[in-house]
């Protein structure tokens, strides 16, 4: 019985994590290309979830159909951003950096709070589900499971066959190299950054495809958390990287989930989040170029 | 011996800035409310400064060090409330508890999180407060997620009026006495060999390391001291002021955000940057919560940004060049 449901529970966290690991490659090019960590990292997933929501309720739209849009106006956003503010601080101090990130975050959240008010809010599209014999999957996990997967290939193909790909893994290895071969470097930080924003927009409504309630605007917080902890597990400048410790990190959530709850006397959910910041913790200790580097 | 005393000039417009501060507060009614915040938030840079503005490193779990604080005030009083005869000793034992607390958990992030440069130490440190919030509630330790509510000990302990003082203005001096006293000891430091280490490693980590300096060391120096006043002002002015503590409340991120725009604002590793901040950020956020109550956010977000982009070493950076070489000078750094 239990074996079972662990068995479950690990299956679910593979789908998760998925998402999880897609959510967290836009972070991990932005890191990679301008060394800037994006800390408000969880308010861009929290604008692709009202996005999809606003897409839905009001207009009846598939959340399916939500992806592109979100990935639109998560480029959009990263343009406007890149070419205000974040053009200036390239190779400005840390402090500078994260605090305007963090800021931008702050501004998006007030702003959808200011549109749609803070209260939690869900939507229900009900499409089936599928037996997988252990457990039993919601079709639309299994869709943001698979959209993740789709656009984890799509990236993978874009960075090696393109010539804007090159560009980009050339500046990833050496941006003064890259200049001197004739590569637009401030072209490709431009593009990087809101091509990660993008990225991280439409994992928004992958997210709420997985799990379409407690849509507020505060809700990216949680997500900020999470996504750096899987960042560094693939080794914070690789967004494949990225997608594979998303894949680790849903498996690690859920199996330890199971097992916390069959202590008694204390609350599992809590308990995971605690993990978390531990497994972040020890990774950075031992290891911080990451676990799945060869380097 | 003049020079020597000339080293402490600065000190005379902090001194005075705290107590107009106080005398604005005690003298004019309905002036309270606001001083005490503007305490607040200057003492919570003052202590922030010591660490983010010496060396540079950004600290987002700064929280948790006065979260940490205003638990050892709340489990000193709630522990000891049956013991009589304990009286005002009660605070004391709070305070040092609080210290203790907040020294042992920096002590503990500092060892892993001070080994990480730059981004990589931003991310170990953005966990820390959500860390441990999530460990208090997860493991139900400290009565978990429903929090210690400590008034009926507090009234039983100190008597019903001296605690009603003591929550409406005696928590607020408190503020004011640890606000002045990480001014001095941030200008102590600025004076002494650590200042001068931190500042080297600040400007350029591996340059300080060549020229044999023993950068880890200054670092955990640093961390350790500024967590100490977090843990202060946790205590007085969360714990004593509101007696109850809320885990989701005490490790609230916005409040280190708060203080990196009030070090920022300022003047980051600058003694009178971030009461200048302090004083600005929280006149504003006052008044504009009057004004457009719940917009507060929405309008610091851009000035944040704009602050950043445009003027990068804060107002008393900028008041530093200035005046560089006229007698106010030496009162500014």
């Amino acid at each position: 019985m239990f074996l079972e449901q662990f068995t479950g529970n690990l299956l679910q966290g593979i789908v998760l994590g998925a998402v999880y690991g897609m959510a967290t490659m836009g972070l991990s090019l932005i890191f990679g290309v301008l060394k800037i960590v994006n800390v408000g990292h969880g308010a861009f997933i929290m604008v692709g979830a009202f996005i999809t929501l606003w897409l839905f309720n009001t207009l009846g739209i598939n959340p399916i159909i939500a992806v592109p849009v979100a990935f639109a106006v998560g480029m959009g956003l990263g343009f406007v951003f890149y070419y205000t503010t974040m053009r200036r601080l390239i190779k400005a101090p840390e402090l500078a950096t994260l605090l305007a990130t963090f800021s931008i975050g702050i501004l998006l959240e007030e702003l959808v709070k200011l549109m749609f008010g803070s209260e939690f809010r869900g939507y229900n599209w009900v499409v089936g589900k599928i037996n997988l014999g252990v457990t039993v999957l919601p079709m639309t996990k299994f869709y943001a499971c698979l959209g993740s997967v789709i656009i984890a290939l799509l990236l993978y193909l874009w960075f090696k066959k393109t010539r804007a790909g090159s560009a980009v893994r050339s500046v990833v290895e050496d941006d003064e190299g890259a200049r001197v071969c004739g590569v637009n470097v401030g072209g490709t930080y431009a593009l990087s950054f809101s091509l990660g924003i993008g990225l991280t927009v439409a994992s928004g409504v992958l997210l709420t495809m997985f799990i379409p309630v407690g849509i507020n605007p505060y809700m990216g917080g949680g997500y900020t958390l999470k996504a750096f902890v899987i960042a560094v597990l693939g080794g914070l400048s690789s967004p494949y990287g990225a997608f594979f410790g998303g894949l680790v990190f849903g498996l690690i959530e859920n199996g330890s989930y199971t097992i916390f709850n069959l202590i008694p006397g204390v609350e599992p959910f809590a308990l995971t989040r605690f993990l978390s910041f531990v497994i972040l913790l020890a990774i950075l200790l031992i290891k911080p170029t990451g676990l799945l580097t060869t380097k | 011996m003049k020079k020597d005393i000339s080293k402490y000039y600065p000190l005379i417009p902090v001194f005075a800035a705290y107590l107009v501060l106080f005398l604005v507060g005690r003298n004019i009614s309905g002036m309270w409310q606001l001083v005490a915040m503007l305490l607040f938030y200057s003492a919570l840079g003052q202590a922030f400064n010591i660490f983010l503005g010496m060396t540079g490193y950004v600290d987002f779990g700064y929280v948790a060090f006065m979260g940490v604080g205003t638990y050892g005030m709340a489990l000193a009083i709630t522990k000891l409330a049956h013991i009589e005869g304990l009286g005002i000793w009660i605070i004391i034992i709070g305070f040092i508890l609080a210290l203790l607390m907040s020294t042992l958990l920096s002590m503990a992030v500092g060892a892993v999180a001070l080994r990480l440069r730059g981004a990589y130490f931003a991310i170990a440190t953005i966990g820390v407060n959500e860390g441990f919030r999530f460990f208090i509630e997860g493991a139900r330790i400290w009565n978990g997620s429903e929090g210690i509510i400590f008034v009926a000990e507090l009234n039983q302990i100190l008597g019903r009026k001296t605690a009603s003082s003591l929550m409406t203005y005696g928590a607020d001096i408190i503020v004011l006495v640890i606000a002045v006293l990480a001014a001095v000891v941030t200008l102590c430091y600025m004076r002494s060999k650590i200042g001068y280490a931190l500042t080297a490693l600040r400007e350029d980590e591996d340059a300080a390391k060549v020229m044999g300096i023993n950068t880890t060391k200054y670092k955990i120096i640093a961390f350790i001291t500024s967590a100490c006043f977090a843990g202060l002002v946790g205590a007085s002015s969360w714990a004593l002021k509101t007696p109850y503590v809320f885990p989701p409340e005490v490790f609230e991120i916005h409040y280190t955000v708060e203080a990196i725009i009030i070090v920022l604002l300022g003047g980051a590793g600058t003694l009178l940057g971030p009461l200048a901040g302090g004083l600005i950020y929280g006149i504003s956020k006052y008044y504009l919560s009057i004004l457009l109550p719940g917009f507060q956010l929405l309008i610091f977000a851009p000035i944040i940004i704009i602050i950043i982009v445009l003027f990068p070493e804060g107002v008393v950076g900028m008041l530093k060049c200035k005046l560089r070489d006229s007698t106010l000078a030496r009162f500014i750094i």
